[in-house]
């Protein structure tokens, strides 16, 4: 979708568990929901 | 790609706007995710920096990644925030591009932006605003930013690609989208996407 809307070079993060202990957590972890950081640059 | 969304624009924005309204009125209530100073040390905050930050700016964040853990942003760089909330992110860049830069958060929810607009006020940022906007539709003219940040808002879009293309528009050629985010790993059943409830609970 970055591609598609004019970015390019596009590096993604590591998983953060960002849910983790919080009460979130049990449907965060039922979807492999993790958080991310994301650089993309616009052409 | 197709710009059909899952569920109505309107609807979830209500439901998102309701969903933070809470954290800025209420930040240490039950929420389904972690928020304030625990959250920004989990997510590899400078602590040094969340330190000197007073609660009001802190307490209230509620991002799911950190969104200079890539790049650190540089001094004089005009920067857009999209989904500021209480301003935790805007005031960490207001410190990395320096007063030489400009920082916009842009929001949705009239309490956070309260809360944000009294924080700049208090740390006399004046290199620091806040305005009241959607992530599709900001208001900020063509080609302004040299970066745009965000972090835990674009998954509570209905339409990301709307939200892509505006970030396109506000940077300059060359510019740098550095935002964070969640993904799953496992895929979401297509019942549970169109039901709005499950977005942001």
């Amino acid at each position: 979708m970055l591609e598609d809307s004019g970015f390019e070079d596009i590096t993604v993060g590591p998983p953060v568990d960002t849910f983790g202990g919080a009460i979130g957590e049990a449907k965060a972890r039922s979807y492999e929901v993790f958080g991310y950081a994301f650089i993309a640059h616009r052409i | 790609m197709s710009n059909e969304t899952l569920v109505d624009v309107d609807t979830l924005r209500t439901q998102v706007r309701d969903k933070y309204r809470d954290v800025a009125t209420d930040p240490h209530g039950a929420h389904h995710f972690h928020t304030g100073r625990p959250l920004a040390t989990r997510l590899g905050y400078d602590q040094a920096v969340v330190d000197g930050l007073p609660d009001r700016a802190v307490e209230s964040f509620a991002g799911v990644g950190n969104p200079f853990s890539l790049r650190r942003l540089e001094l004089g760089e005009r920067v857009i925030d999209v989904g500021s909330g209480a301003g935790f992110d805007s005031f960490i860049a207001a410190t990395q591009v320096g007063p030489a830069g400009r920082v916009i958060g842009i929001d949705m929810t009239p309490e956070m932006l309260a809360k944000s607009r009294a924080t700049a006020e208090e740390l006399q940022f004046g290199h620091v605003e806040f305005r009241e906007g959607f992530a599709e539709t900001v208001p900020v003219e063509d080609g302004w930013a040299d970066v745009v940040i965000s972090n835990g808002v674009i998954n509570l879009c209905a339409d990301k690609q709307a939200v892509f293309a505006e970030i396109f528009r506000v940077l300059r050629a060359g510019g740098v989208l550095q935002f964070a985010d969640i993904a799953n790993g496992r895929p979401v059943p297509i019942e549970a996407m169109r039901d709005v409830d499950l977005w942001t609970g």
